[in-house]
This record gives C-alpha cells, structure tokens and sequence, in this order.
C-alpha cells in the first residue's frame, strides 16, 4: 500500500479489468476422465467417433486490476498460468466467460506468433503490418524508415521473412507494433529474443512509449527482465491473481518461489505463496455508468437551432 | 475519474489461503481495494460496435484488405520460373482441357452453339464462385493467427477471400476473352457485352453474401466444411456449366428449380451479353439483383451478430 504513494496522483485508468473469469472446454486423453461418469453409450460413441471427453479448464479465475497510464506492469508466472491468456483478453481477441475488460483506447497486443506474411520482404511486411493496425497509406510509407531503423536489420530487410531467424521475425514484430504509438501496448515475450544491440533500442523505444503516458504490459518468465523494465508486477498462478504490487516486491518473491520449485521443496513453495496469497489486498473495481441520457429534454437546456440528430450523435 | 479507498485496516493475518474468498470477505474483513472507474471515459474492450460503426471500421481497412489480397495471390506462384504468367497460363490451359473432355471426348456441345464459348464462361466464372465460397467458409479458421493478433472487424477475413478471387479473376478473364477470340466459333458482338461487367458484380456481391454466411456458420458447426465440397458439386451440375437446361426439358420442376438457381442466373445472363449478343430478360435481373443483395444484407448481418465469438480457440 506504501507504493501507492509513489504513483503519479494525476494518472487516469486506462484498463480495467473487473473479476474476469475465462473457461476452455478441451478434449483430453487423460484415462481418468475417460472412465468419469460416462455411460456404455458415451463411451462407445467416442470411440465410433474417436473423440476424447472434454474436461473444463479455467485459464483464469476472478481477476480484477486497474491500470494506470505510466505504469509498466509486468505478469508472471511459469508456463501455462494465464499471462497469455489475460493479455489476450485485455486486447479483446478473446472474450471472457464473465467478468469485463473497459480500456481507454484499443490495446495493441505484440506476441510472438503475429501472423505477417512469409512471402513478402519484411519491408513489405513493415507496410502491410502497419495498414492491418489501421494506418492509412500515407501513415505507412512515413513509417518504414522509422521502423527498419529500430529493427536493425540491416540489408535483410530487403529478403523475404521466411528466410528470418526467429530473432530477426521478432525484432521486426516488435517494431512493427510500436510504430503505431499504441497508447495501451500489451507485449508477449517479444523482447526475450532481442540480442544485446536490439535490447538497448528497445528499451529506449518502450522508455519513450511510457514518456507518452502509455500504459504497458510484458509477459515474461525471466522475474529479471520485469524487475528492469518494470514498475508493477502481477504474479498469476493457475489462473488466480497471488499478487499485485511494486515489480520488486513481487518478483524477488516469484523467484524464491519458482527457485523452490525447482529444487523440488513443495513445502517451501507452498509457504511462499500462501503468505503472498495472505498479504495480497484484493481489489474490487466498480465501473461507474455515466448518467443516463434522457428521453425528454427539457425545452430550456436543449441546444437551440440544433436538429435533434445532431445532438445525439455528439454524445 | 477514480477514487481509491481502503475498506478497513490492514493487519495481513498469517491464515491457510483454502479460506479464501466469501469466508474471508464475512470473518476476517482482509484489506480490501476498491477501485472506481468511469465506463464514460473508459469502454469494453472487444464488444460488438454497432453495425454503423463496423461497416465505418471495415471501411477503414480497405488499404488493408487491399495490400492483403494482392500480396497473397501473387504468393502462390512466386516459386515458379514463369512467376506471375501462371496466373493466364493456367486458366487458358484449363479452357482448353475442358474443350478436349467436354466438347471432343464426351460430345456433350449437342444443341449449343458455340460450345467452347459457352464451356468456358460456365467453368471460370463457377470457378471464381467456387474459391470464394470454400475459401470464405474457411476464412475464420485460416486467419486465426491474424483473429489472435490484431484487432480488425472479423467480417475483413471472408471478404479479402473474395478480393483475392477478384483478383484472380483479372487474369482469368483475360484468358477468357483471349479464347472467345481466336477461336473459330463466331460470337455476335453487340452492345449487350458491355453489360457484363454489371453481371459480375452481382456475382461478387452475391458471393461476398454467401462467404460471410458461410464464414459464421462453419465457425458454430466446424463440419459443415466437409459437407461444402459436396454441395458445391451438386451445385455446378445443376447450374448448366457443362449442358444445356434443354436436356431437363422433360422435367419442369428440375427447369424451374434451376432457373432459380442465382449462379445459373449469372451463367445465362453472361453468356446472353458475351455469346449470343442479347440483353439478358428483366426477369433475370431481378432474380439475379434479388438474389445478390438478399443474400449481401442476410450475410453481412449474421456475421456482424456472431463478431465476438470469432476468438474463441
């Protein structure tokens, strides 16, 4: 709570999230699930149809944060815990079971599998990326320069993307996705790939980006990189928020506990992340609706010699 | 905008985290964090705009939809010595495989005149309805990469499918008119040919409609897919692309059922501007109009309703 003192009293929300619940219905092949309450009949379709039982899995469970402009927030936890999943959602490419994501402007999501077209230079790519974020024609000629430069590819920039290392695909995804100045950028483990010259550049970028009152959000597994670079950190585990707090705080404390799971003391594990759990302050967000638009609008407060269309498409 | 407050005091009491939620919220009142925010200033992410506003976004992206669509037709053949020549070389070499079956071998040209004429009209322009309605029916699976990396009204999907097939097209036409030309088999030029651009563009119109349609229902029912291939075989035969509707004539309900049919709408009225030199009846262009924008406004419409289950894995 003391470092809440620190964060700028003038930073607005820009995201929202309000107690977002997300399920997936996958099959499984675990044999367990295949002898759970199916009945001669069941099982006897699946097997005609080869098709395995569905089990429920929750990707996330009950998050609720906001998001400040300014802030660097980074999401941690190991594999499978819902970093993904909860920048997706954030980007509205998925949506939520429950529970509802609000953002200022459209967050721009900067993953590793952004689909650009392997056929094509990365030149053309840069252009193609940058008309697919929405730019006009205009827009994206004037950003090829800009953005080759912070790719730093050099002449290969020339070659067709299939012939990237992927480094080199991301590095160039990366580009791409900043060259838009999205206010509200959500990046997944984009950077990890960069070598030492890249990350330099990138960080003076993402350094500007945060200068522009942009909100940022970065995925990684490395609890260093988010210690760096960030200036708030979520720690997600199964889908379930453990922790939401100053980067520091939460990452050395990530990292005890992933250290002790990887020499294999459960207890220990165990400890660190009930006592997380315990300290942890849960936030509730309430959205507050603006007040709703009259029908009847008295004749003195109605805009004069306005047709009345025209006012309500100002709204 | 927003406000925070902390409920109650906070001393973090050491307790097992299984008694998490409700129990903790009745008995142990943990510090809690309200945060208020405006939905004035902030809105949902991903929701559904209001169909004037998607069809405002789509028009947004059509240097998009464009860019897209001629990088991914010239793709296909850029590994090839002959490169883009392929895109007249292989309509051409069709036309001429179809002549050798259909006209030569099967002699199914009884009664029509000008048969290499007709044939080819028949197989390319069903061909470019073909691409469109598979490639649109797979489009929302085929561009998941693209649904779980940017954020783009879904409907631009099905219709740069169809772009690439008019684009595609461009070139088929040209081996088309190249056929219509040298061959010795004479076509009455006339005025009519002039309206054959108009005939196209309720295709594409219509098929624009059809992709989008298709687009949201294999996405709900992913085995319909399966089933298109099949009901677009059925589909070319009863569209007279290979015979002539006289061969029915001793049925009227298969005549009546295929003159209802809005691609032999589109066959009959192309080859009337392009063979045979007539204006094709009012009566096809109202069936032809009817079924175009019909089948553009339900498409559109279903689609734009399904937007926000398109990026469900």
């Amino acid at each position: 709570m003391a470092e809440l003192d620190q964060v700028d009293p003038f930073a607005h929300a820009t995201v929202a999230v309000q107690d977002v619940h997300v399920r997936y219905r996958v099959p499984s092949t675990d044999a367990a699930e295949r002898r759970r309450k199916a009945g001669p009949l069941t099982r006897a379709s699946r097997t005609v149809l080869g098709r395995q039982p569905m089990v429920l899995v929750r990707a996330l469970s009950g998050i609720s944060f906001v998001a400040r402009s300014g802030e660097q927030i980074g999401l941690v936890g190991q594999n499978g815990s819902g970093k993904s999943t909860l920048l997706r959602i954030i980007a509205g490419l998925e949506n939520p079971a429950r529970g509802r994501v609000l953002a200022e402007s459209t967050p721009v999501l900067i993953g590793v599998n952004a689909a650009l077209v392997p056929d094509l230079s990365g030149e053309q790519n840069i252009r193609l990326g940058c008309l697919a974020m929405g730019m006009t024609p205009e827009q994206a000629e004037a950003a090829v320069p800009e953005v080759t430069e912070l790719a730093g590819l050099g002449k290969s920039i020339y070659l067709p993307m299939k012939t990237y290392s992927s480094g080199m695909g991301a590095r160039l995804r990366f580009a791409i996705a900043t060259a838009a100045n999205p206010h509200i950028m959500l990046i997944d483990e984009a950077l990890a790939t960069g070598d030492a010259a890249f990350k330099e550049r990138s960080d003076a970028r993402m350094q500007k980006l945060r200068d522009n009152a942009g909100t940022v959000f970065l995925v990684s597994h490395a609890a260093q990189t988010i210690e760096e670079t960030c200036t708030r950190a979520i720690w997600l585990n199964y889908g379930r928020l453990v922790l939401d707090g100053p980067a520091e705080d939460v990452a050395l404390r990530y990292r005890k506990w992933a250290w002790a799971i990887a020499k294999d003391r459960p207890e220990e594990a165990r400890s660190i992340i009930e006592e997380a759990f315990a300290e942890r302050e849960q936030t509730f967000v309430k959205v507050e609706e603006p007040p709703p638009g009259r029908l009847y609008t008295p004749r003195h407060v109605r805009p004069r010699a306005t047709p009345r269309r025209a006012t309500r498409e100002s709204r | 905008m927003n406000a925070q407050t902390t409920a109650s005091g906070s001393t973090p009491a050491h307790r097992p985290a299984a008694y998490g939620g409700l129990y903790a919220e009745l008995f142990e009142k943990e510090p809690a964090v309200l945060e208020v925010v405006s939905a004035g200033r902030l809105t949902p992410v991903g929701a559904r705009p209001p169909i004037r506003a998607y069809l405002a976004q789509l028009w947004n992206r059509r240097h998009f939809l464009w860019a897209e669509a001629r990088a991914k037709v010239t793709s296909g053949t850029r590994e090839t010595l002959l490169g883009q020549a392929w895109l007249v070389v292989k309509p051409i070499m069709e036309g001429v495989a179809y002549y050798l079956i259909f006209g030569m071998l099967l002699s199914g040209s009884a009664g029509i005149e000008n048969f290499l004429g007709y044939l080819v009209i028949g197989v390319f322009l069903f061909q470019f309805a073909t691409q469109c309605v598979t490639g649109g029916a797979r489009s929302i699976q085929s561009g998941r990469n693209l649904i779980r990396a940017f954020t783009f009204p879904r409907a631009s999907l099905p219709i740069s499918v169809v772009l690439r097939g008019v684009l595609n097209l461009v070139p088929t036409l040209a081996a088309m008119f190249l056929i219509l030309l040298t061959l010795p088999e004479q076509e009455r030029w006339t005025g009519a040919a002039l309206l054959f651009p108009v005939v196209l563009a309720l295709q594409t119109l219509f098929v624009t409609g059809l992709a989008l349609l298709l687009a949201r229902l294999t996405s709900m029912v992913p085995d319909l897919n399966q089933l298109i291939g099949v009901a677009m075989r059925f589909w070319l035969y009863g569209s007279a692309v290979f015979f002539s509707i006289e061969r029915f004539e001793k049925y009227p309900w298969i005549v009546g059922l295929m003159e209802a049919n809005p691609m032999y709408m589109v066959l009959d009225a192309a080859r009337d501007c392009l063979l045979y030199g007539t204006v094709p009846a009012v009566s096809t262009w109202v069936g032809l109009s009817a079924w175009a924008l019909g089948t553009l406004a339900v498409g559109f419409v279903f689609f734009w309703k399904g937007e926000e289950t398109y990026g469900r894995a």
